[in-house]
């Protein structure tokens, strides 16, 4: 795995979270994560338990940002647990994979479902866990919806340009 | 023994997963009952500086709004000082508003303001037309505080016409309004009337305008009101906030953690 393109991915990846995504105020509900693109893309070459610290360290880095210590640290770890397996699921052998994640070893298909399943996972823990509460379920689950198809068209438009 | 050696490592990952997660859920809980640690928060030096050089570069996009604001503010306090009076337990710290969030359900500012200036936890803030928060977390530098904004946030008000107390809470929709709970059914709620600040802790000074109310509701068979209340402060465009050095309150303070 080349560790240098990872992180000025994730360098860049977090500058525009932070600077563009989070300062977005598209009716109240519109809150994209986009910075998971890094996390969901990371090749699978790393045992499942560093990959699991991973995404701990990244969830941790913009729970500071959010004054939300734990919220994004869970959904991240969250979502490198599941990771492997929603993979296995969609693609048969996974050998096929060749360790690289992209539209060109996954196709078309595979890869929305897993960007979608992934992102909403994700989206979904994050503002359950903000809300810390069952008062305001219905604006989380649409705080969810909107935020996820922002997230799901940065994350696919990201591959698609990627390897056009 | 050995079969539980392999069963160990035939779960392992579910193991690092779920202690992972347990130590996440941890600092969760951990933050909502008493966020101490500055570093893990916007009042982190790193991080706050980064939304402060942001906000000084936009920050010239305001500024002819900004000086008509600070001039109407001259004018205020210049009548203020002309009847002031043994208000002198209280003083005010002025800071400048680095980040803020007003579209989520717990919303957060970041201030430039730390315990080098003499911040403490607890305090509250407010700016020239009312009230803004409580600070939340200290660091050197920046704090972080609460508005009153903030599904967490409970706020003791009364009416300024008759005393009357009520509780105002935020219901998360829009940070130009929130809601004023336990007015009782026997209360003749105007719109219009003007709501304050209660004086019953020592966070804030009595007075302070909070909002005016927007429109009151009685649902028939409830026995309390649904009040709307129009914010007197703008989150949107909150740029400059001061915080309230209450000589009094960490004598009161002392005082309440005595009786526990």
């Amino acid at each position: 795995m080349d560790w240098t393109k990872q992180i000025i991915r994730y360098a860049v990846v977090m500058v525009l979270q932070v600077l563009l995504f989070d300062q977005l105020q598209l009716l109240g509900v519109c809150h994209p994560y986009i910075y998971i693109l890094c996390l969901m893309m990371m090749p699978i070459t790393l045992p499942h338990i560093s990959d699991m610290l991973i995404g701990a360290t990244a969830g941790l880095i913009m729970d500071i940002f959010c004054n939300s210590l734990g919220v994004h640290t869970s959904a991240c770890i969250l979502l490198m647990y599941v990771r492997p397996y929603i993979l296995s699921a969609l693609i048969n052998e996974t050998d096929r994979l060749n360790e690289q994640l992209s539209l060109h070893s996954l196709g078309m298909e595979a890869m929305t479902k897993y960007v979608v399943i992934l992102v909403l996972l994700h989206h979904l823990t994050v503002f359950m866990l903000a809300a810390w509460s069952w008062q305001h379920v219905g604006f989380v689950v649409l705080e969810t919806l909107v935020s996820s198809l922002l997230t799901i068209l940065v994350i696919l438009g990201y591959n698609i340009l990627k390897y056009r | 023994m050995q079969n539980l050696l392999k069963i160990l490592l035939r779960y392992s990952n579910f193991l690092v997963f779920v202690l992972l997660e347990v130590a996440a859920f941890l600092l969760i809980v951990y933050n909502h009952a008493a966020p101490r640690s500055s570093v893990l928060s916007t009042a982190n030096r790193m991080v706050a500086w980064q939304y402060e050089t942001v906000s000084e570069i936009t920050g010239y996009f305001h500024l002819r709004q900004q000086n008509d604001q600070l001039a109407m503010e001259n004018a205020a306090l210049r009548n203020q000082l002309a009847q002031a009076e043994g208000a002198e337990i209280i003083q005010y710290q002025s800071a400048k508003v680095v980040q803020m969030t007003t579209d989520r359900l717990h919303n957060y500012l970041t201030i430039n303001c730390g315990t080098d200036d003499g911040i403490q936890r607890g305090q509250g803030v407010r700016n020239e037309n009312g009230v803004v928060g409580v600070v939340r977390t200290v660091g050197t530098h920046y704090s972080v505080v609460m508005p009153i904004i903030n599904t967490m946030m409970n706020l003791s008000c009364r009416f300024l016409k008759n005393d009357y107390i009520g509780t105002l809470q935020w219901d998360g929709k829009d940070s130009r309004f929130a809601l004023l709970t336990d007015v009782a059914a026997h209360m003749v709620v105007n719109t219009g009337d003007t709501i304050v600040t209660s004086g019953l802790s020592p966070i804030f000074p009595e007075g302070i305008p909070v909002g005016i109310v927007e429109s009151s509701v009685l649902h028939e068979g409830d026995s309390y009101y649904t009040i709307h209340i129009r914010l007197s402060t703008n989150f949107k465009r909150l740029k400059y906030v001061e915080v309230i050095h209450n000589a009094d309150q960490i004598q009161i303070e002392e005082l309440l953690d005595g009786l526990d």
